[in-house]
């Protein structure tokens, strides 16, 4: 399996920038000259039972002023070079937060819950949600191909599927709007809008995204009991001779409902040739072992994030575990953890689908779908 | 956590001084390899090419472990328990970095009997959510079967009696009794289980760093003295005592050591 995966900070973990810190202000005697630009840190708290390593490039610390401008950029059509109002489109045209940062099935223009760009170039695969990205670090997108937030920001700008513009038309239309540059200058310490620090600045907000205030979590914290159905659900879901889902989806042991892994989960039966996925896992590794092999999504708020698979093949969760139910497929390539696939699937009952989808309902987060600081700013920086 | 801070709270202090502390004058290191072999050779995942005892044709996907309580085994009857604060160690067989585990002990000089080790985790120290980052995190084991964490997920495949290749997840962990399968737990089976490592005495020189090699011979956990079929247990043991038990009886013989240096 190629599973070749560097979990960047597995070993230094938290501890090591800090105590560096420490080794360093423990020896100096006096505090360095005051800097013109300072902005203020971010500290991201980390929920109960989360991982502690988080994934923020030394180069991009999160910084109160750099999750501000991410927020105005993400949500400022004109970010895709563009000025007419009929030719705005910004991130936030298809990533809709009470969607869990998807457009959802139900989205007025992208019928189905299908995107395309400002051409009218439909997206190669659905959406992803944008939940606790901050603790994936095995690669975004849903074949991993790309291992920073910050590049997939001039990636939208210029994909001929999303804005399809270019990043000189982009941060030059950015640094004529008043307001910016000032922005630019207290977090980056400089008025001139660069691509680099557009990416920077947006990848800082979505790092912000963080769920962890659903039912389940409060019922792990103690504060409510989960329904008996609800129990029963949870057990199916982490059982081998349940639902079998936790070697993928987590658990008790990893409220991140996923591994952020990639796996053949077992929707299709050929993979070459005229089947050939040119944006499945195989083609970042190019190991056959990954032909067919996406990302095993979160399950949080996955009520809202349909339709489901990376082709969106699903238009409902009763779809789904119909599927992981009865309707597996074998191929060469399935993961070994789909190891149901003997018998088609988990072959739950009426009732024990029921139990499972109202477990599933529990990682549904109001707070996160609602939170004023993760949605469009009331004004943009030149109309205050 | 509380070590870690006491990590950090100790190289706060030594962060100025230029000496060293008095009593690291001599510094013996080990360094534990782990590799993976089917009847002799080194492993070749994703292949159908190895038939177990029972006749199975199989393959091997990927593998992966904990060892603890490692402990050396010296002439004079004592014995020296690594302490390292992360002393439980996780071996990966698609990550590289994990197959080599830098003691961070300073190892007394002298001759060593042998080295044993838990391989699991021992009931005292399987407890859920130690580990909150991947790839340890990935390998929790459900509270409703028991809690803390899978001893092993060895993942592959078996040309099954219908041949068809099928998937096998050979996965270890706390065991269950039922009043009803699979309902009504009534008991917890505690299955890690010691091993005391063939042929790893070793002499430890001042200021050496001697190197251990682990090898984990995975036809064993097949073989003796259960033979082990995959048509009888099928693709899933964790809710499975008996399987379980099988395994850890077959797991006392699946290491070698090669004592380099
Ligand atoms: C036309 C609709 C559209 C626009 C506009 C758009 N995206 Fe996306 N975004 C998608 C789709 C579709 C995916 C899933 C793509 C894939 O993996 O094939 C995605 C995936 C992502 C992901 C990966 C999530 C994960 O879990 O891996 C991030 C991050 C992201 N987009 C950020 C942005 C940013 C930042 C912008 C603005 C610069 C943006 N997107 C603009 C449609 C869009
Ligand atoms: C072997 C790993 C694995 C197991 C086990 C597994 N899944 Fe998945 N799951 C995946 C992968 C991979 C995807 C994405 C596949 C794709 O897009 O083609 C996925 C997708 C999904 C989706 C759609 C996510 C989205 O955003 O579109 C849902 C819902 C889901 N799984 C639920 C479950 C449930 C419920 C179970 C247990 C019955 C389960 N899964 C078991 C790997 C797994």
């Amino acid at each position: 399996m190629s599973r070749k995966i560097t979990y960047h900070s597995v070993r230094a973990s938290l501890g090591i920038p800090l105590i560096v810190i420490l080794l360093l202000s423990s020896c100096k005697k006096e505090a360095p000259a005051p800097s013109p630009y300072q902005p203020t840190p971010y500290q991201i708290e980390i929920p109960f039972g989360f991982p502690t390593n988080l994934n923020i490039p030394a180069d991009n610390p999160m910084t109160v002023e750099g999750i501000e401008l991410g927020r105005y950029l993400f949500y400022d059509g004109r970010i895709s070079g563009r000025t007419h109002p009929d030719s705005l489109m910004s991130c936030g045209t298809c990533h809709l937060q009470a969607n869990a940062f998807e457009c959802g099935i139900d989205h007025p223009t992208y019928t189905g819950g299908f995107p395309y760009g400002i051409t009218g170039k439909p997206t190669p695969h659905v959406m992803l949600p944008m939940i606790n990205l901050i603790w994936n670090h095995t690669g975004y997108l849903w074949n991993g191909a790309v291992l920073n937030i910050e590049d997939l920001v001039w990636m939208g700008v210029v994909a001929e599927h999303e804005m399809n513009s270019d990043t000189n038309r982009a941060k030059e239309v950015i640094q004529q709007i008043p307001g910016y540059p000032e922005l630019f200058q207290k977090a980056f310490g400089s008025e001139t809008v660069t691509m680099k620090n557009i990416g920077r600045a947006i990848a800082q907000f979505i790092r912000t995204f963080i769920s962890a205030n659903s039912k389940f979590d409060r019922y792990l914290h103690g504060e409510v009991q989960l329904s008996p159905s609800e129990i029963s659900g949870f057990i199916l879901f982490t059982t081998e001779e349940g639902a079998d889902c936790f070697h993928c989806h987590g658990g008790y042991g990893n409220p991140l409902f996923t591994t952020h892994l990639f796996y053949n989960n077992g929707k299709d039966s050929l993979f070459t040739g005229p089947y050939e996925d040119p944006r499945d896992r195989y083609h970042v590794t190019g190991d056959p072992m990954d032909y067919g092999a996406y990302k095993a999504t979160t399950l949080r708020n996955i009520a809202v994030t349909g339709p489901y698979m990376h082709d969106g093949r699903f238009a409902t969760l009763d779809e789904v575990i119909e599927f992981y139910s009865h309707h597996l497929v074998w191929s060469p390539y399935i993961n070994p953890l789909m190891h149901h696939i003997t018998n088609g699937g988990v072959q739950l009952t009426p009732s024990e689908k029921a139990d499972l989808k109202a477990f599933i309902a529990t990682l549904h987060d109001e707070e996160f779908l609602t939170n004023p600081a993760f949605g469009p700013p009331e004004k943009f920086p030149d109309e205050k | 956590m509380t070590q870690r801070l006491l990590l950090i709270i100790v190289l706060f202090c030594f962060g100025c001084k230029k000496e060293t502390p008095p009593d690291e004058q001599s510094q013996q290191k080990i360094i534990l390899s782990f590799d993976f072999r089917v009847d002799g050779e080194k492993l070749q995942t994703d292949t159908m090419i190895y038939i177990n005892e029972a006749g199975n044709h199989y393959l091997v996907n990927e593998i992966q472990f904990f060892i603890s309580d490692v402990t050396l085994h010296h002439t004079d009857g004592s014995t020296y328990l690594i302490q390292e604060w992360k002393d439980i160690h996780y071996i990966d067989s698609d990550l590289p970095e994990t197959q080599t585990w830098n003691v961070f002990d300073n190892i007394p000089a002298g001759s060593y009997q042998s080295i044993s080790f838990t391989f699991g985790i021992n009931e005292e120290k399987n407890q859920s959510l130690m580990f909150l980052n991947p790839p340890e995190s990935f390998m929790f084991w459900p509270q409703y079967l028991g809690g803390g964490y899978h001893y092993m997920k060895l993942n592959g495949k078996w040309l099954d009696e219908n041949q068809q290749i099928s998937p096998f997840n050979f996965h270890l962990g706390i065991g269950q009794i039922y009043y009803s399968y699979p309902d009504s737990i009534t008991g917890f089976v505690q299955n890690y289980f010691q091993i005391t490592l063939p042929n790893s005495s070793f002499t430890m020189e001042k200021n050496q760093t001697k190197e251990i090699l682990l090898i984990m011979n995975i036809e064993n956990w097949f073989r003796s003295p259960n033979t082990y079929d995959h048509d009888k247990w099928g693709g899933n043991i964790m809710q499975k005592q008996d399987a379980m038990r099988l395994a850890c009886e077959n797991g006392q013989d699946v290491f070698t050591t090669v004592v380099k240096k």
